[in-house]
């Protein structure tokens, strides 16, 4: 399943990637509300009911340890 | 945390992004953080009682946690700096124990009464060594509750192109965790058990205009060890687990509307049977007078584990009746608004969070043990200089 949609994922990837953005032109993205994650205590506490509650987890980032949450 | 127009808002924002993500988009992103930043959160979760109508002696109620967070981001010198949270939860309430027929033919859950009572105290640890044009972070953290335990290390890098416009970020961790069950009035099956869980993540994030950015990741997980929770009275899990997530991110600048839109999506697949889709949407609003606004939404489904069934067929080698294994859709909607006061930011964060068996793409048994909830954060965070 990932093996299919991997390479329409690298493709998109490779057709954004043509257009040149210089230093100078990135003020936009360096914003707070560009980050990928706006406010990361907040975001730990979300995800942490997600992954108790659901059988999936991961996805951005190296995974951490369990807990026994019910 | 995080404050627009003040030279320190944007390097402050990049740090707190880089303590949980090391793909960032700009080359500032491999500065250290100059400044010291303390963030605190209080938060509540509340379940719905469970309806009586799912429920073998009525309307019952479920899991409460009261949590305080602490957060110090800190430079330590030039080209490092230090990154630590503490977590401090109080658990309450009660947990589906079993699912049963009745003798209509309908699923109940036996819930396991207002038994549980637990504490749980987490400390992380991460230093992160900053390059010209990259970033290495080695964590360490630990769990402790009063029938869990997690050590856990993990590593990760990020390099930028020599332009600046691409991110490679790559990540591997390792956990150890052992359970001893508290013996209730109903004892557990199992008296000491263990697991180890391994990762590995990689990433790739792309400036595609002046005011947009991608990301694309894929990580595969693998868990070995005892999987089965021990409070269930119908549950036998396989001992090792194969997971794999696709993660997508997209955001957007609308400097004309003040405002920034965010996408994010995540495949999940894994060898029990479960596959899931996830959808993030979020819309960040700068107003007047300090104040942020950011409305956000998810849509969350999952398929079923393969040996998931209302009523755990125990004549299988593995089964299992816990809700979190069956087929669902979850939706939730939730709101955060900051205020900026100078050298400290207040925010309060409110979400609603309801799951159904119908809100699915998936078939399946909808389980009686789905669960509704309300969650709440209390933020205040502080830039020393």
């Amino acid at each position: 399943m990932t093996g299919r949609l991997l390479p329409v994922l690298l493709a998109t990837l490779a057709a954004t990637a043509c257009q040149s953005v210089a230093p100078w032109e990135r003020g936009e993205l360096a914003r707070a509300e560009m980050q990928w994650v706006v406010d990361a205590p907040g975001q730990r506490l979300r995800a942490q009911v997600y992954d108790s509650k659901e059988a999936s987890s991961g996805g951005v980032g190296a995974a951490g340890g369990g807990c026994g949450c019910n | 945390m995080a404050r627009v127009g003040d030279a320190r808002s944007g390097l402050a924002v990049i740090t707190s992004s880089a303590l949980m993500i090391p793909a960032l988009q700009d080359a500032r992103a491999d500065a250290p953080p100059t400044f010291t930043q303390l963030g605190l959160r209080y938060g509540q979760y509340r379940e719905d009682d469970n309806a009586g109508s799912n429920t073998f002696g009525g309307r019952q109620e479920r899991m409460e946690v009261d949590s305080l967070h602490f957060s110090l981001v800190a430079p330590v010198a030039a080209d490092w700096a230090l990154f630590m949270d503490i977590d401090r939860e109080e658990i309450s309430g009660a947990s589906p124990w079993f699912v049963g027929q009745t003798a209509e033919g309908a699923s109940k859950v036996f819930m396991s009464g207002p038994s549980i009572r637990d504490t749980r105290t987490a400390v992380s640890v991460t230093t992160r060594y900053y390059l010209p044009r990259g970033n290495a972070g080695l964590n360490y953290s630990h769990s402790e509750e009063d029938d869990y335990q997690s050590d856990a290390v993990a590593l990760d890098g990020a390099v930028n192109s020599a332009d600046g416009l691409t991110t490679y970020s790559a990540a591997v961790s390792y956990a150890d965790d052992r359970i001893e069950p508290t013996q209730g009035a109903t004892p557990t099956d199992v008296k000491r058990e263990e697991k180890q869980i391994s990762s590995l993540w990689g990433g790739v994030s792309q400036i595609i205009s002046a005011h947009a950015v991608v990301r694309f990741g894929l990580s595969f997980s693998y868990r070995d060890g005892y999987l089965t929770d021990p409070y269930k009275a119908r549950d036998s899990r396989p001992d090792s687990r194969r997971e794999w997530a696709l993660s997508a991110g997209y955001r957007h600048a609308l400097p004309r509307h003040r405002a920034a839109v965010h996408v994010d999506y995540r495949l999940f697949d894994d060898d029990w049977g479960v596959q899931s889709h996830t959808l993030d949407l979020a819309w960040h609003q700068r107003l007047a007078a300090r104040w942020q606004l950011a409305p956000y939404g998810r849509y969350y489904s999952q398929r079923q584990a393969d040996f998931f069934s209302n009523g755990a067929n125990e004549g299988g080698r593995y089964f299992a009746d816990d809700h979190r294994l069956s087929s669902f859709g979850a939706i939730s909607l939730g709101l955060r608004v900051s205020y900026d006061l100078g050298d400290w930011t207040i925010s309060l964060d409110g979400e609603r969070y309801r799951s159904n068996g119908s809100w699915g793409i998936y078939g399946g048994e909808e389980s009686p043990a789905l669960v509704d909830a309300w969650r709440m954060a209390l933020g205040l965070d502080l830039l020393l200089d």
